[in-house]
């Protein structure tokens, strides 16, 4: 079999390990179903296979690592979709993909379903190192200055059943890129990595610590400037052995190392990895560049070839039909190769629920993925899928594809890209129903030519301080809030995620679900009637400061 | 879990649970069985409740059911539970109309 575009040729041992553990979950399954396992035993043991059990039914979470799938996988979880669940699939920000209504008893069949293309559900619960995401656009974007996804996958390999890192104080998430313009909310995560090109060749890595969402979102903070890459493995090891050191263990809510990098201070936590890199046999982690090369050469790397006029032809295509120019504008982003350009596919269509796709879309976008993109599909980290490799002239092809089956919605970027949780119609942690509000909202702007005027501007929302909508991290932010068992909201601004990452402000008191909606409309009138220029929706909240919108959201007819 | 229960006039409680096979949402009917329908659950006051739950909890592996707690509705037929949560277990998430728990057998 030749070499998957995009993610690494699992072997022999990776294949008789997934099995291995396959049949270990299902003795657990059958001895919780015999009575021998109480639920309190069983809990622990399904999350840290990605079973979760929600409102209705069990969700099954399936690792996608760094977000990348080739077209045989996709195919499968459509197919698991249309045999085990509902005929859908929910996207998530971690670029994973969940599963809504899965029967305990069918698990087993599932995990063994996804391991026969090399997938699998483990660390996608539990207090280890989760999926590590990355950069959407990673081997892809003109932008790129180092390819993340080999070190990536040399993390995956690294934090997968790490002996010592299976039961940290809390769950440890880890993403990286290679860009300048961070696409992966680097200083939003445990550990953020950010790799640039160094001075022999190999990279080096900036490497933030203590970001995060949730009850208290804090932004990452610089640890170091340039790792190189020998060190990389020591010294991610160092940081999360600190953690599991002295993170907290006797308050759920104050266990993740944010907490403990503010309780100490970003210099206690540099010298105490310090101290620790120094105690340990740096050359047990070195990471060699023969190791690297050996991981490198485990990915196919495209063959990128377009006809000399591919550029020339998709600018005629452009100018002959302004609906295709303006889903490019939207929805594309410039390839390193001149005759190639990325496209990302939006999970967001008007009144829809952001993230999910039904086993028609998705085996639809298997099908696309061959025709068009060396069948490989990254899931990003906002909800949608990109086709990375995708020759300029055959890209309204790609894009009347999509329509066919509802996914050639203009909107990347745009209001309507909305970022949503489950939220109350499915979680059982939930305060208030984040989808419908997103639909109501991408009903609300439906019209892409003004969300095309409204320009770019991102709405996140979740049920609840969990925060797995991001909602701190939106330019408005919606997070759900219970008051006496009805669904409030409470709006903030500024959030972003980007380079310049910020938390947004608290607008006021929460709004009543039925007043939300309207709230925002106002807040956005109240931006366009007051940008200057070419200003951006973050652009004038910064001229303007809060107050304006503050008025505009609490103003009552 | 306990908590206090406090009843508002006209409120009754009903005890819930998700079915371990295939973690449906339940109710506990007066036959003693548990149901998807919350039409079939029957409605206690607040003492006869918490035997009630009790028995309920320590007959859940034996019922094939996990997660047994109790939940206010307004006495009315079928009863209405007065959280948003309990309404979206008893009639299923509400962006899918055609999921209506109402709508199974
Ligand atoms: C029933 C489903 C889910 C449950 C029970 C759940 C549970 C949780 C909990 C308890 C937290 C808080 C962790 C903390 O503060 O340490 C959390 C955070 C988070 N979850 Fe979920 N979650 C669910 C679904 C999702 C989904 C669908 C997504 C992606 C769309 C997601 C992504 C995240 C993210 C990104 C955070 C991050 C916060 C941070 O970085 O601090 N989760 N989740
Ligand atoms: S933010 Fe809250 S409501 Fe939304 S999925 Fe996470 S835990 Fe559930």
């Amino acid at each position: 079999m030749s070499l998957p575009v995009g993610h690494y040729q699992y072997d022999r041992i990776d294949r008789d390990f997934l099995q291995a553990r396959i049949a270990e979950f299902e003795g657990q399954v059958n001895r919780r179903l015999d009575g021998t396992l109480s639920e309190d035993e069983f809990k622990p043991l399904r999350l840290m296979n990605g079973l979760y059990l929600q409102l209705h039914a069990y969700m099954l979470r399936v690792a996608i690592p760094y977000g990348i799938l080739d077209s045989r996988q996709l195919r499968k979880l459509g197919e698991i979709a249309r045999r085990y669940d509902r005929d859908y699939g929910h996207f998530t920000t971690r670029q994973n993909i969940q599963f809504n209504w899965i029967r305990l008893e069918d698990t087993p069949a599932i995990l063994r379903e996804l391991a026969e293309v090399d997938m699998h559900a483990i660390q996608t619960s539990g207090n280890c190192i989760r999926n590590v995401t990355a950069d959407e656009y990673a081997g892809a974007a003109a932008d790129e200055l180092v390819d993340p996804r080999v070190h990536a996958e040399i993390l995956r390999q690294w934090s997968t059943l790490h002996p010592e890192f299976t039961f940290l104080p809390r769950k440890f998430k880890i993403a990286i890129s290679g860009s300048p313009n961070d696409r992966v909310a680097a200083r939003f995560h445990d550990i953020g990595i950010l790799a640039r090109p160094g001075e022999d060749g190999a990279p080096v890595f900036r490497i933030f610590v203590g970001g995060g969402l949730g009850r208290t979102p804090i932004i990452g903070e610089e640890l170091f400037d340039s790792v190189r890459e020998e060190h990389l493995l020591a010294t991610l090891e160092a940081i999360v052995r600190v953690y599991n050191a002295h993170g907290r263990r006797d308050n759920i809510y104050k266990a993740r190392i944010k907490i403990l990098v503010q309780a100490i201070g970003v210099e206690a936590y540099r010298e105490a990895v310090e101290a620790e890199l120094a105690q340990m046999d740096l050359e047990r982690y070195r990471l060699t560049p023969e190791a690297v090369a050996a991981i490198r050469s485990r990915f196919a790397v495209p063959l990128l070839e377009a006809p000399s006029d591919a550029d020339a032809v998709l600018a005629e295509q452009r100018r002959a039909d302004p609906i295709f120019d303006r889903w490019v504008r939207s929805n594309t982003h410039v390839h390193r190769d001149p005759g190639h350009i990325i496209a990302t596919i939006s999970l967001k269509p008007a009144g829809g629920i952001p993230g999910d796709a039904t086993s028609a879309q998705i085996g639809r976008l298997a099908d696309l993925a061959d025709a068009y993109s060396f069948g490989e599909i990254r899931i990003t980290h906002l909800q949608n899928v990109v086709l990375g490799h995708v020759r300029k002239d055959r890209l309204r092809d790609l894009w009347l594809g999509l329509a066919e089956v509802g996914l050639a919605e203009a909107n990347i970027g745009l209001i309507g890209d909305i970022v949503a949780c489950p939220g109350l119609d499915y979680c059982a942690l939930a305060n208030a129903r984040s989808i419908p509000i997103a639909q109501k909202l991408g009903a609300r702007f439906a019209d892409t030519a003004l969300q095309a005027e409204i320009g770019a501007l991102r709405i996140n929302i979740s049920g609840c301080i969990n925060a797995c909508g991001h909602h701190h991290a939106g330019h408005i932010g919606l997070l759900g809030v219970d008051k006496r068992g009805e669904e409030f909201f409470q709006l903030t601004v500024g959030g972003r995620a980007e380079n310049g990452a910020a938390i947004g402000m608290i607008l006021g008191a929460a709004l009543p679900e039925d007043e939300t909606v309207d709230a925002i409309a106002r807040l956005v009138d109240c931006y366009l009637g007051r940008r200057e220029g070419g200003e951006t929706f973050l652009d004038t909240l910064t001229r303007l400061g809060h107050e304006p919108f503050r008025e505009a959201a609490y103003e009552t007819v | 879990m306990k908590r206090p229960v406090r009843l508002e006039p006209g409120q009754k409680l009903v005890l819930t649970a998700n079915r371990l096979l295939d973690g449906r949402t339940v109710w506990w009917g007066a036959d003693g069985t548990w149901d998807l329908h919350i039409g079939r659950a029957a409605l206690l006051d607040a003492n006869d409740a918490e035997a009630a739950l009790s028995r309920a909890v320590e007959q859940a592996q034996h019922d094939g059911v996990v997660g047994v707690y109790d939940a206010a509705v307004k006495a009315v037929t079928p009863p209405e539970p007065v959280t948003v949560r309990e309404k979206i277990r008893a009639y299923g998430p509400t962006v899918h109309p055609e999921f209506a728990v109402e709508t199974e057998q």
